[in-house]
């Protein structure tokens, strides 16, 4: 419903976004992952409007609109209001510049105040907000159209945990009623909020998919132990066996690379239970993002190297 | 001085204007600096400075004295 | 309607910082200082010894009309600098502060953000240029002699003019860069770079708008007006126009990154 094709920004002759294709299907939560630098927020300005793309466009509903904003809700990484109004009064300014008459654009406010959480604050003047209630209101205000497709610019990175937490399950329950594009270096974060990720590095897409597709693509075939005692005695038996081709300790935890999972799995544990060896932990192959974030930017990083 | 002072008195009635408008420029000053969170500088020097220097004091407060205006 | 609401929201805004206080009364201030201490100034000299024991000195009473005139040449020092001061920040402020973000991704038209931040400040400015002009013709009346109020409202409306030309100006310098300061700069700069050409070679700049000012001088001293005022007229509106339109161009071309 939303395509990007071919998407690119050079400045002075840096690609800070290169030919970056994509689509947001309806009601998904992507994550736009990737470290400083990768062209997030490059991405998502020029989806917003606020930039103008090199070249390639942003395609909505299978057409191409001269002015998007009106289907976009864009928050920005460190949102600024006008301190001297109420949360309320921004709300129904906005709203009104989204073309909400002054009637819907105060009832519209009063429910998303509710929603975000600050309606006690409504009337308050937003110098006075903290930071979290600046970036509830930042929310609010970029929902107070209902946009096809609200985006998030590293919505929580200045957050403390509870005001994290906070809008991460807001987050949560509006992906349920629109499509949310939200840029983090937060791996956990996009680990449990998002359908889909889109890792960047150095302006393209290295990575893309539903975050299970894209983990299965990933799999290693490795099992990590954790002993309460005797790891290195563990450690020289085990890397012994033939279908271990590899073997790493890191922070107390064994792990093993093997060439059949199953039957590793079988081996391990039948050994285990017999010989009551002292175990805490076991644990099957899952790469988890923070792996597979490192591992897809090293890869591109030696590539850049050599090449 | 004692002619400036005459002179003042007898001319009350075209200095009042004049005296008002600095007033209420103070004033306003004040209440603005009294309810504004943060001054570039001490809330102290801004009163200081609105009260004790004439007509440009009350300016200088209202164009620097204050931050995040917007 | 959109238009309304930026105009609005910015009326709003000049209220709760008391600009629409502050400014009309430094405008006043502005325009009695001259008329007050021309009609005291042998009293003055007098009190403050700085004239030789015995010596006479005649100061001829000026013309109503030149005492009037008096308090725009005021205003067109002090008063343009305030009108820079106020408007430095409102549209590279809120680019700096990333509130232009916030805005621009609505569905804004670039248009209206500027002409009704524009239009906002030229009330302001228009009133403070009319309250000021009034209590310096209440002054020149009560110490100088009779001058038509007409010859004060004539006055108002082409100083208005030259001034909300001005305002054209700092809100074009407003988009060009992301900080106040420097708007301050651009725009005193170009408004001393235009009054001083214009002045200079005045008989090729005679439509300048810069040249108004002098068209008035003209005006208040023979109390007709001059016919060049016209064509300076037309050409300050078809500038303000222009200015306004550039605004809007830089303001979508320079990215808010």
């Amino acid at each position: 419903m939303i395509e990007v094709r071919e998407l690119t920004k050079v400045y002075e002759k840096e690609k800070a976004v290169d030919h970056l294709s994509f689509t947001l299907p309806e009601k998904r939560c992507v994550a736009l992952l990737g470290p400083n630098g990768a062209g997030k927020t490059t991405t998502l300005k020029m989806i917003a409007g606020l930039i103008t793309p090199s070249s390639g466009q942003v395609i909505i509903e299978g057409s191409h609109k001269q002015d998007i904003r009106p289907y976009i809700g864009y928050l920005p990484q460190h949102p600024h209001f006008y301190n001297w109004m109420s949360g309320k009064e921004f709300l129904i300014y906005v709203g009104q510049l989204a073309h909400l008459t002054k009637k819907e654009a105060k009832q519209r406010a009063d429910v998303l105040l509710e929603r975000v959480g600050i309606a006690d604050a409504k009337n308050r003047r937003i110098g006075k907000y903290s930071g979290g209630m600046k970036q509830r209101l930042g929310i609010a205000q970029a929902m107070i159209h209902q946009p096809k497709v609200l985006m998030l610019d590293e919505p929580v990175s200045a957050l403390d945990p509870i005001g994290r937490r906070d809008v991460l399950n807001l987050m949560n329950e509006l992906k349920k009623e629109t499509t949310i594009l939200y840029s983090t270096h937060i791996l956990s974060d996009a680990e449990e909020m998002s359908d889909e990720i889109l890792l960047l590095h150095k302006g393209k897409a290295v990575e893309s998919g539903s975050l299970e597709d894209v983990k299965q693509r990933h799999q290693v075939q490795k099992i990590s132990l954790k002993f309460s005692h005797d790891l290195a005695v563990y450690q020289k038996r085990l890397e012994s066996l033939a279908f271990v081709t590899k073997s790493e300790v890191e922070k107390h935890v064994l792990s093993l690379y093997v060439t059949n999972i199953q039957e590793a799995r079988e081996f391990l544990l039948a050994k285990a239970s017999k010989e009551k060896w002292p175990l805490t932990q076991f644990e099957i192959g899952q790469i988890t993002l923070e792996d597979l974030f490192l591992k897809v930017v090293n890869t591109n990083a030696v590539a850049d190297h050599i090449s | 001085m004692q002619d400036a002072m005459t002179m003042l008195q007898e001319n009350l009635a075209i200095f009042a204007p004049l005296i008002a408008v600095q007033i209420i420029l103070s004033v306003l000053a004040l209440v603005s600096l009294f309810r504004t969170d943060e001054t570039n500088g001490p809330k102290w020097m801004w009163a200081l400075i609105i009260l004790f220097i004439n007509t440009l004091g009350p300016i200088a407060y209202f164009i620097f004295g204050r931050r995040g205006d917007v | 309607m959109q238009w309304l609401t930026i105009f609005r929201k910015e009326c709003l805004e000049s209220t709760r910082n008391f600009k629409w206080m502050w400014v009309p009364l430094v405008f006043i201030l502005l325009c009695i200082v001259d008329p007050l201490t021309t009609y005291y100034l042998p009293q003055i000299l007098e009190a403050t010894g700085g004239l030789p024991e015995g010596s006479t000195f005649e100061i001829p009473t000026p013309p109503p009309a030149q005492v009037m005139m008096m308090s725009v040449v005021q205003m067109n020092t002090i008063g343009i600098l305030i009108l820079a001061l106020i408007t430095m920040g409102t549209i590279a402020g809120e680019k700096k502060a990333g509130i232009a973000e916030l805005v621009l991704v609505k569905p804004v038209s670039y248009l209206s953000y500027v002409t009704a931040k524009w239009a906002a400040y030229s009330l302001i400015i228009l009133a403070s240029v009319f309250v000021g002009l009034l209590a310096s013709w209440y002054y020149v009346n009560l110490l100088f002699g009779e001058l038509a109020f007409s010859s004060m409202l004539v006055t108002f409306l082409f100083y208005g003019l030259w001034m909300v030309f001005l305002l054209g100006i700092s809100l074009f310098m407003n988009t060009l860069t992301k900080s106040p300061g420097l708007t301050l700069f651009f725009t005193m700069s170009a408004t001393i770079f235009l009054s001083a050409v214009s002045g200079m070679l005045s008989h090729l700049f005679e439509w300048s708008p810069a040249q108004l000012t002098a068209h008035l001088n003209t005006y208040l001293a023979s109390g007709s007006l001059p016919d060049v005022i016209w064509g300076a007229t037309a050409i300050t509106i078809a500038a303000i126009a222009l200015l306004l339109f550039l605004a809007t161009i830089t303001l979508k071309k320079k990215e808010l990154a």
